[in-house]
């Protein structure tokens, strides 16, 4: 079966000046389709820089990624963007909704932007996906004018928007409340298991790392072995 | 389209900074309009002041020129004299005011002799510029019967027509006899007939009008003229009917602008100066649109990245930018269009006591077009900064400021 994301000796080096530091090292990653995995790793251990690497935001000094079959770390800017527009979901630890546009609009920006504007088939898939959040009652509500909790499923929503192979999550609970943040894992831990989506979510709470079929750690830039460990997520 | 949705979005989610942007839009293009109705009113002001008091197009003789015959046999040259005793004239005026007349463009023609003249009275002298004309066709070219003040324009056998101010100088009134000397040494004793006021002091002072029948023997032009005064429907042809007129009938023909070149260089520095404004003017509305762009471009840059990390491409978001522009430009050119035209209406209402503009405008001339398509275009052109920073804008930077 073809992995949903396969990074082969991912490093990254940053330059600051003669400086130069390593955040990370020979770095591999394979997630298999359907997979919800916990990228745990204390502050600076380099969680973030390899979720953006895999999310094709920053291109690693070397290392291959392959996502869904697809060789990904070498495609153009341009091709870069449709990849991550049709393969890839992206929830962030602020929602960072578009506070102008519905939550109907928010969750269907990224096909409409893309493609020929807000037709009724993306209207439709949104109206569906902000159901499936427990939003239905919001869809014509302005962005800004949800509670946090609500922005977060909007952004969940947004993420599933064009059916990714990959869903990438940075600290998806971090800005919320503990009982926002329990729906908010509740429903990821729905959605992987209903449509098979894999995830992978980067976080340093143990609680959101229990929700997870399976945990990465990573520490001072190195995916620790001894770490990497199938659980059995709570319910 | 949907770049057009987010664009109106923007723009619609800060009302009163979108209104102040269109407000400054509008108040430069309303300031380009009334320049532009403000020159092309006082140019053609000046313009009909000149043209209507004026020929159009004036016919004269072709210039003598000393002719010079070479023998290269001889190692000689002869030279053929002109007289300077021989008065230039038109000898065949009549087939020229026929052809004249056969011409759909010309409204007012005048055959005249026009010389110099000494008027005596007493110990009294002064120098004239005499105008002769067919009494019937008086008004022609300059509107005299209409500035007469005294007397009237009758202009019979011995009858003259004189200037207030020489009329003055001389101390002359309506039915007073002056000696007239022309510069061919005949003298004769007219009678002042009538009294004009142009209002120009060097027509008031030294021009006079007698008949063409009365100047002939007085300038020993029995059956020539030296000039004929063209006026045209379009004053704007004047050149190019001068350039055709002048090839058919071998005469010297000039048009109204080469003899006053001073009002055209006026008119071209006064069209530049206003250029000049037009132009400060566009500038300031198109630094005001990029500046507030790039602040809306800065203001929204996590909204940007999200965008970018969402695979959606820099040309959308480059042209969600310039479509802000253009709908900035459109709105703001037509409301500085509206107001402009209301404005010089309004200033056109005021006039003088006699009846003229008291500001010569025309608001019909604002190059309303113009301004518009320089507007939305160079709104266009100032949005390119912000929509090329906004498309640039790196996705990660963006997402973690």
């Amino acid at each position: 079966m073809t992995a949903s994301l396969d990074a082969r000796s991912i490093n990254m080096t940053f330059r600051n000046g003669d400086e130069l530091t390593r955040v990370l090292v020979d770095v591999n990653v394979t997630l298999a389709p359907g997979e919800l995995v916990a990228l745990l790793g204390a502050s600076g251990s380099g969680k973030s820089t390899l979720l953006s690497i895999v999310g094709l935001l920053l291109r690693p000094t070397a290392g291959i990624i392959t996502i869904g079959g697809e060789r990904a770390d070498i495609l153009s800017d341009a091709k870069s963007s449709r990849f991550r527009n049709t393969r890839l979901g992206f929830i962030f630890q602020f929602h960072n909704l578009l506070p102008d546009f519905t939550a109907l609009e928010n969750v269907g920006f990224p096909a409409a932007a893309a493609g020929d504007g807000m037709n009724a088939a993306i209207r439709r898939r949104a109206e569906m996906l902000l159901s499936r959040v427990g939003l239905s009652e919001r869809i014509n509500f302005p962005a800004a004018r949800l509670s946090g909790g609500q922005k977060q499923r909007v952004a969940i929503a947004r993420a599933l928007m064009n059916h990714p192979q990959l869903v990438l999550a940075d600290e998806p609970t971090g800005s919320l409340d503990r009982a926002s943040a329990d729906q908010v894992l509740a429903l990821m831990r729905e959605i992987n298991r209903e449509d098979g989506t894999t995830f992978l979510v980067c976080t340093h709470d143990e609680r959101v790392a229990s929700h997870c079929t399976r945990r990465i750690t990573l520490r001072d830039g190195r995916i620790d072995s001894a770490l990497d460990t199938q659980i059995t997520p709570e319910t | 389209m949907f770049a057009f949705l987010v664009a109106r979005r923007y723009l619609g989610s800060n009302p009163w900074q979108t209104a102040l942007l269109v407000a400054g839009v509008a108040l430069g293009v309303t300031a380009f309009v009334f320049i532009t109705a403000l020159i092309q009113g006082l140019a053609t002001r000046l313009t009909d002041d000149v043209t209507a008091k004026s020929a159009h197009v004036s016919l004269e003789p072709a210039d003598r020129v000393a002719r010079i015959f070479h023998n290269p046999r001889l190692h000689t040259e002869a030279v053929a004299l002109v007289s300077t005793l021989q008065r230039r004239q038109i000898r065949a005026w009549t087939a020229t005011v026929a052809l004249l007349e056969s011409q759909t463009s010309v409204t007012a023609i005048s055959p005249q002799i026009t010389g110099s003249a000494v008027l005596v009275r007493g110990e009294a002298a002064a120098p004239v510029a005499v105008t002769a004309i067919d009494p019937r066709q008086l008004d022609a070219i300059s509107p005299v019967s209409r500035e007469i003040v005294a007397g009237d324009t009758s202009l019979n056998a011995n009858g003259i027509l004189i200037g207030v101010r020489l009329a003055e100088t001389m101390g002359l009134s309506v039915g007073q006899p002056v000696l007239f000397r022309t510069d061919r040494g005949i003298a004769r004793l007219l009678v002042v007939e009538g009294i004009f006021k142009s209002g120009v002091q060097s027509v008031d002072e030294r021009v006079a009008y007698l008949s063409l029948d009365t100047a002939r023997p007085l300038f020993l032009l029995p059956a020539g003229v030296t000039n004929i005064e063209i006026k045209l429907k379009d004053t704007g042809q004047a050149r190019s009917f001068a350039k055709f007129i002048g090839g058919a009938t071998g005469l010297r023909a000039t048009p109204w602008q080469d003899k006053n070149s001073g009002l055209a260089d006026a008119l071209t520095a006064q069209a530049q100066t206003g250029t000049l404004i037009q132009a400060f003017s566009l500038i300031s509305v198109l630094i005001g649109i990029a500046s507030a762009l790039s602040l809306s471009a800065n203001r929204r840059r996590s909204e940007i990245g999200i965008m970018r990390a969402f695979g959606i491409s820099r040309n959308f978001i480059a042209s969600v930018f310039l479509l802000q522009g253009l709908m900035i430009g459109i709105v703001g050119a037509s409301l500085g269009c509206f107001a402009g035209y209301g404005l010089c209406s309004w200033l056109a209402t005021f006039t003088k006591t006699d009846g003229t503009l008291a500001l010569p405008i025309a608001p019909s001339e604002g190059g309303y077009a113009l301004v518009f398509l320089l507007t939305t275009g160079g709104a266009i052109m100032a949005s390119v900064i912000p929509a090329r920073s906004a498309a640039r804008l790196d996705a990660l930077e963006a997402i973690q400021q």
